[in-house]
């Protein structure tokens, strides 16, 4: 009877793998056929020279990294800069805005999570950004002719040209760290439209926190700048990781350097540098990312992968 | 703009209680500025939020023919909506039916959006299948690696579409998939579209925090796996999936990647808005507007109020979407499950 009973389990557990197999199946040939196999199509064009064939194929010559030393070397970008300098300043950029977002998101959830009148009304502008963050409407928000009519009519009185001139005028700040608060004012709309999903993660956190860790630190003597060390920030570390990774890809994805991809494989039609700057592209945010990662861990935000 | 005023005004109402404790008690005084501060503080990041819409809303409503008048900032000096009345018969092509194709497109991404990457964030947390660690390895790995970097072949790929050389061999050719509304619908169901490993992320994050005795117990008493993952695991993660729906939704309406290499001439108006009002197509529309409503000497401003208001227009149903859920969504937060 016992041993009917456990052959009965056996194949139970193994109908479960079955079905869970089952429901992963349409991901795992999504995975094939439009992840792994342009992945190694990606890599293999990098090295070759691609042509258009007669009959509308493929032609592949392979020309080792004659590829890449072209991308470095003699092409240009759609501003006529060298790939070197794209690449440099969009990695500073995104190294620069990605721990602004992460802790303005994280600040934006530690407000909206507070107890205060009209709350409600605050956490819906506060998730705004999530319908605004769209690549069309940031796009138009950099770029719009009225919002610098308004500008110039209330003369710059607010403007960060102002803020700079009372904080050269008035502190004792050095230049170099006016440039970047002034810099950072400038793209202020810019940054909020970053905040929205991160927000709602940071919000989730907080809310998942035991109110009764709370309770324990105020009987314990500790003040609320205490709480925030000692017990928010660690319970939030799982969270924190993640709207750092989110933050990063997110970043990456609207980069010139997905621009650039696109200009060189249709506008100018030449696909084999084109793949190898996607490949130079794949790489710099994995390194980026295990660099961020290797940060994180060293100054023991998380604890373990 | 009437939502700062609600705030304002709540702010006001909140005044006079405080001041009063102050001459009862001296000792709150600390506590009341730390209030006014974060008060304040709440008030500005609001109206930073909110500036780059209030501050295109008197454009927009201005007259096609007083615009650039120099005496209007912030009301306008002549209200006109013939910037939308524009929209409509340009963008729109006459024809408001497109603006409800699209919102179906939207929502149909969406459903599937939803429903694969439920099951397959369930597969991912409460199923031991073969490989199941590199699998989830992969998923994790497939939302690291930027979507453009592979742009150029899928592009091919699409374009010479073939499955293990059995369409080659029953059409005789391949088939090409580029321009076809169908290629987004393949992305979707098979877990490539916007996004998608970041929602089956958050669905397995769902489904582990849930205890296992709801499942166990629908299975002692005979339920099989199917019935007990549509008839009890699903419901009772049904935060969640709200929250994935409305990323899901917004994402896929707003979405230019996608719709933009894969089906450039379908009716998405986030494509249509971004090719309408293309730098090089200024002398046009601002001709167009000229003919259309007589701006006789419209200047530069023209193109960029009507490609505004074709902007509202696009955020429109977007926002009445968020303002009837949003309530649901941030009260459901705690139970959503996206945290680890």
């Amino acid at each position: 009877m016992k041993g009917a009973g456990g052959r009965k389990k056996l194949k139970y557990s193994t109908s479960r793998k079955l079905n869970g197999l089952i429901f992963m199946l349409p991901w795992l040939i999504g995975f094939v056929m439009f992840f792994a196999v342009p992945v190694k199509d990606t890599v293999l064009y990098s090295f070759n020279k691609v042509d258009v064939g007669d009959s509308g194929g493929i032609v592949l010559t392979f020309n080792g990294i004659q590829n890449y030393i072209d991308l470095f070397r003699s092409e240009v970008s759609t501003e006529s800069q060298p790939l070197q300098r794209v690449l440099a300043t969009e990695n500073a950029n995104i190294i620069t805005n990605l721990p602004l977002i992460v802790i303005f998101s994280l600040f934006l959830a530690i407000l909206a999570n507070a107890k205060f009148p009209g709350r409600g009304i605050v956490r819906v502008i506060f998730f705004l950004p999530i319908v605004l963050g769209l690549s069309l409407i940031e796009e138009w928000a950099a770029n719009s002719t009225g919002r610098s009519l308004i500008e110039a009519a209330t003369g710059g009185m607010f403007g960060t040209q102002a803020v700079a001139g009372i904080l050269l005028e008035y502190t004792f700040l050095p230049k170099s760290v006016i440039q970047f608060l002034s810099s950072v004012l400038d793209n202020i709309f810019q940054l909020f439209t970053k905040t929205g999903v991160q927000t709602l993660i940071f919000l989730a956190g907080l809310q998942s926190i035991d109110p009764a860790l709370y309770e324990v630190a105020k009987m314990e003597g500790a003040n609320s700048y205490d709480t925030f060390w000692k017990v928010t920030l660690p319970l939030l570390s799982n969270v924190l990781l993640f709207a750092v990774v989110y933050t990063l890809i997110d970043l990456f994805l609207n980069s010139s350097i997905a621009e650039e991809v696109y200009n060189f494989a249709f506008a100018k039609s030449k696909i084999g540098v084109g793949s190898a700057l996607s490949v130079v592209y794949m790489a710099n945010v994995l390194v980026v990312l295990g660099i961020v990662l290797l940060f994180l861990k060293a100054v023991n935000v998380i604890d373990k992968d | 703009m009437s939502l700062i005023k609600t705030k304002v005004i709540e702010k006001k109402k909140k005044a006079p209680r405080r001041r009063r404790k102050i001459d009862i008690r001296n000792i709150k005084i600390g506590k009341v500025i730390t209030n006014l501060f974060l008060a304040s503080l709440i008030i500005g990041i609001c109206f930073a939020i909110l500036y780059p819409i209030l501050a295109l809303l008197p454009m927009v409503f201005t007259d096609l023919r007083e615009l650039g008048a120099p005496n209007s900032i912030w009301i306008p000096s002549v209200f006109g909506v013939n910037s939308f009345e524009f929209v409509f018969r340009s963008v729109l092509g006459g024809e408001p039916v497109i603006l409800l194709q699209m919102l179906a497109y939207a929502l149909s991404i969406c459903a599937i959006q939803v429903f694969m990457s439920a099951m397959e964030g369930y597969a991912l947390a409460r199923t031991n299948f073969w490989g199941k660690n590199l699998v989830f390895f992969l998923v994790i790995f497939v939302f690291l690696v930027p979507r453009q970097s592979i742009l150029i072949t899928q592009y091919l790929h699409f374009k010479h579409f073939d499955v293990l050389g059995l369409i080659s061999l029953i059409r005789g050719s391949d088939i090409d998939l580029i321009n076809q509304p169908i290629t987004l619908y393949l992305l979707a169901i098979f877990g490539f579209s916007v996004n998608q490993s970041l929602f089956i992320f958050i669905f397995r994050q769902a489904f582990l925090g849930m205890p296992k005795e709801i499942e166990e117990a629908s299975l002692i008493d005979g339920a099989g796996f199917y019935r007990t993952y549509f008839r009890i695991m699903l419901p009772n993660v049904m935060p969640t999936i709200l929250t994935v729906a409305v990323l899901s939704f917004v994402w896929a309406y707003g979405d230019t990647y996608y719709t933009n290499y894969f089906n450039t001439d379908g009716p998405y108006f986030a494509v249509i808005i971004d090719k309408t009002f293309k730098d090089a197509n200024n002398w046009y529309i601002t001709n167009q507007a000229r003919a259309w409503f007589d701006t006789a000497d419209t200047n530069e401003l023209a193109f960029e109020a009507l490609k505004q208001a074709s902007i509202i227009t696009f955020l429109t149903p977007l926002v009445l979407i968020y303002f009837i859920v949003q309530k649901k969504l941030v009260e459901n937060l705690d139970r959503a499950g996206i945290v680890g």
